[in-house]
């Protein structure tokens, strides 16, 4: 059941294997009711999430993308999440320069046992999303028009 | 040697006689010495490769040596080669040092403090460039005649933005100096101008502003090219099949991602050159795309590329306590 | 000229003109979109048209766009047998009439250049022959060229009208207009086009004896000698300050060379033709991993000797070059054909 009134809206989640995806799966069997908007990728690492990830998301039509690894300290793979932390900070801060709206992307740190924590950053970022709206294309609606 | 005393034209003259007196010594062990010549017509100059003695008279120095010539640097990886450089070219050097894509020893670095070079684009605004007879420079000025007269105008006015807030004119890297050495002459506070232009407008206005003028771009990667951080520009990831980071297509939607994929790969090691502004063959204002990150990267990290060749850049490392990233709560 | 009648068009009836021709035809037209650049664009109504500048890109797009579909296809299973997909494709070659008001000789030369690849012969490209076919040609002539032009090197004239459908010479107010097919001819009914007084005829004869002569190219045997002069240290030298970036080639009128792609999206996707770059590595970058052009010098190299040699072998002597000299603005180190071409003619 979608936790909003009509139309999904598409939200990505990029979730590492270990932490987010075991705090996902956590609420899932803790049956915690969630909008179902979100659709998972999984990543082994949220270190190994490139910042073009986020960006073709977006390009691809995503509405709105999260990424969620293990807290700082308790990456699986030691040093993974510190190199997320500080190249998701620069995206974040960088995106809304170019026409993106800052609520559209977000990134936390979920841990496996965290299943209502999960809950709680799902319901809250697909609200913050859909409080936006869908996205509109770059492009789309202003007319090009040259020959190229 | 007073700078202040001494005309701007006594002092072009006399780094010009400095250049060319080091390279008579040095250009014996070198494969050749990249510095400029004279361009096309009067108001253009363009990369010139000294391979002999001769060759050596056509060298010039002027505010028209606009290009930076440490793009070529990494492809020639493995021979040694002089090069002329000014205060912003020498910070990719740097850089380049940085990232070990090139060799100091293979180097010989004739360094120019610099006061300025002309941004081509503010000139082609003001003077119809089609047919130039003449150009010269005054104390503060650019003079051009072309069959329409002569225009004299400002030079702080067609500056380049990268020398209105210049902190370093002085090369941090050489084996010569050719003139001498001066501080920086340009309020710090100048240097993100462009970006706060575009920080003043709100989303929908950003959009526009971006879907405008990246409408008229043709994808020919000249930016990437005239990049010296592009190393990487023969196997590019945005002509990638596999993986495939986008399409072929020409639409605004491709032409966006394309620059948030440069302005991303060159996060923390674009040193502001310009060098992609100034090759857009549409002149589109996307410096301050990769300016906005060094903004950030600067904030976060107090972390400038192309300083010191002992730094690493910030997104090569972490710490564990990040005190200047503040996190949402949920 | 194969002009029957001589007409004026004022400069302020401009506007009013394209906007009725857009109600029937795709208009193009140089159009100013920033301070420094005019590009050839769907006419709309505002639109600030320019004609006194060489646009920054030459039209070729009109028949030849950067991007163009050749077909989609669409994946399914087969109900009669779940284990085979079929595929559907659908292919359609789409040319709307269109007129291209304000091309420069130079600009029409580099269509010829597209005419003879394209068009003529036993293959033809059926989505240009389509658009060329469908579009109108209104060239003005060119009565101030650029320090960069060199069109009269090339077998071009500021003020040849080969290829135009209508040709306008710039006097005073506005422009002597004169037939040049019986398309255009089709074109001067339109009630903008007003008698042309006989002092505006002189005038336009007058203006198009006195455009100033070119630098000429010793262009004569090029074709002979590009072939003998292969060495690849002579283009080390003339490719040392290239960035292989592709700029000159995108701005050229007269480069035609393109890439296939195959973009999938779900269970289907299209087949697309986008404009390539001679200058890239990739551009004979070979599934093995081997290209046999690896470096600039190798590229520089194919590009000049394409344009003035292998081309014109090919296509009974004409130049893959218009002397529009774009490549030499657009050129971020500001390489110049014109000086390469002086030195490969006194070369050895």
């Amino acid at each position: 059941m979608s936790g909003m009134e009509g139309k999904e809206l598409r939200v990505v989640g990029f979730l590492c294997n270990w932490c987010s995806y075991g705090g996902a799966d956590t609420a899932g069997v803790s049956r915690f009711k969630q909008p179902t908007d979100l659709r998972i990728i999984r990543v082994p690492c949220s270190g190994r999430v490139d910042p073009l990830f986020v960006v073709k998301a977006f390009m691809e039509g995503a509405d709105g993308v999260l990424v969620s690894g293990c807290h700082p300290r308790d990456c699986h793979y030691a040093e993974g999440n510190f190199y997320a932390r500080r190249r998701l900070e620069v995206l974040k801060r960088f995106l809304p320069f170019m026409g993106i709206e800052p609520d559209r992307f977000a990134y936390t740190w979920v841990s496996a046992s965290e299943g209502a924590r999960w809950q709680k950053v799902v319901t809250d970022f697909t609200a913050q999303v859909h409080a936006l709206g869908p996205r509109r294309a770059f492009g789309e609606g202003a007319g090009s028009g040259g020959t190229g | 040697m007073d700078h202040v005393a001494r005309s701007v034209k006594e002092q072009a003259v006399a780094v010009l006689a400095n250049i060319k007196e080091a390279i008579t010594r040095e250009l014996e062990g070198l494969a050749f010495v990249i510095g400029w010549e004279e361009g096309y017509d009067p108001l253009h100059a363009a990369p010139f490769f000294v391979r002999s003695l001769a060759d050596i008279e056509r060298l010039i120095w002027n505010p028209l040596c606009v290009h930076n010539l440490t793009s070529y640097l990494p492809k020639l990886k493995g021979r040694k080669v002089g090069i002329i450089c000014k205060g912003c070219d020498s910070r990719s050097i740097v850089q380049l040092l940085q990232e070990g894509l090139i060799k100091r020893e293979e180097l010989v670095i004739i360094g120019i403090p610099c006061r300025g070079v002309v941004d081509m684009a503010r000139i082609k605004a003001r003077v119809d460039c089609s047919q130039i007879t003449d150009v010269s420079f005054t104390e503060k000025a650019i003079a051009i005649k072309t069959p329409d007269g002569r225009q004299e105008i400002p030079l702080d006015e067609v500056l380049a933005t990268k020398c209105l807030s210049c902190q370093y004119p002085t090369p941090l890297v050489y084996d010569h100096l050719a003139g001498a050495a001066f501080s920086a002459q340009r309020p710090a506070a100048a240097l993100y101008a462009e970006v706060e232009e575009i920080e003043k407008l709100d989303l929908k206005e950003r959009l526009a502003h971006w879907e405008k003028e990246l409408d008229r771009c043709i994808r020919c990667y000249a930016c990437r090219n005239a990049c010296p951080l592009c190393v990487c520009q023969d196997q590019c990831a945005a002509e990638s099949r596999n993986p495939h980071w986008f399409s072929q297509r020409t639409g605004v939607n491709e032409k966006v991602m394309w620059q948030i994929m440069h302005a991303l790969h060159l996060a923390g090691r674009c040193t502001d050159c310009g060098e992609c502004e100034r090759a857009c063959p549409m002149d589109i204002p996307i410096q301050r795309i990769r300016r906005k990150l060094n903004k950030e990267i600067k904030e976060l990290f107090e972390y400038e590329a192309g300083i010191n060749p002992e730094d690493t850049p910030p997104l090569y490392t972490f710490k564990v306590e990040e005190p200047t990233i503040k996190e949402k709560e949920w | 000229m194969v002009s029957l009648k001589v007409l004026f068009l004022a400069e302020e009836k401009i506007p009013v003109l394209l906007k009725r021709l857009s109600k029937t035809s795709q208009v193009f037209a140089p159009v100013q979109v920033s301070d420094t650049v005019v590009v050839f664009q769907e006419f709309s109504n505002g639109a600030q048209v320019v004609f006194d500048k060489q646009a920054s890109m030459p039209p070729k797009g009109v028949i030849f766009p950067q991007t163009e579909q050749f077909l989609s296809y669409t994946y399914a299973k087969d109900p009669e047998n779940l284990t085979r997909s079929t595929v559907q494709l659908d292919h359609q070659v789409e040319a709307k009439p269109t007129l291209l008001f304000g091309a420069r000789p130079c600009d029409v030369q580099g269509l010829a250049v597209f005419d003879a690849v394209f068009t003529q012969g036993q293959w033809q490209d059926p989505s240009v022959k389509a658009r060329t076919d469908a579009t109108t040609i209104v060239t003005l002539l060119c009565v101030k060229p650029e320090g960069t032009c060199f069109c009269t090197s090339v077998g071009g004239s500021p003020t040849a009208t080969e290829g135009a459908d209508l040709a306008l010479t710039p006097v005073s107010g506005g422009y002597v207009a004169e037939a040049i097919t019986e398309k255009g001819k089709t074109m001067l009914q339109d009630e903008a086009f007003t008698p042309a007084k006989d002092k505006q005829v002189k005038e336009a004869e007058r203006v198009r004896a006195a455009v100033k002569k070119q630098d000429t190219l010793p262009l004569k045997q090029i074709e002979q000698k590009l072939i003998k002069l292969f060495s690849t240290e002579f283009w080390e030298q003339m490719s040392a300050p290239c960035i292989s970036c592709g700029a000159c080639t995108y701005v050229c009128p007269a480069c035609y060379c393109f890439n296939i792609t195959d973009e999938p999206a779900g269970m289907g996707g299209e087949r697309i033709r986008t404009w390539d770059s001679c200058m890239f590595y990739q551009y004979t970058l070979e599934a093995s991993g081997h290209n046999p052009r690896p470096t600039k010098a190798e590229r520089y190299r194919n590009r000049i000797g394409h344009k003035f040699s292998y081309h014109p072998t090919n296509y009974k002597g004409q130049f893959g070059c218009s002397g529009c000299g774009r490549c030499i603005k657009a050129c971020p180190v500001s390489l110049d054909i014109r000086q390469v071409l002086r030195e490969a003619t006194t070369h050895g």
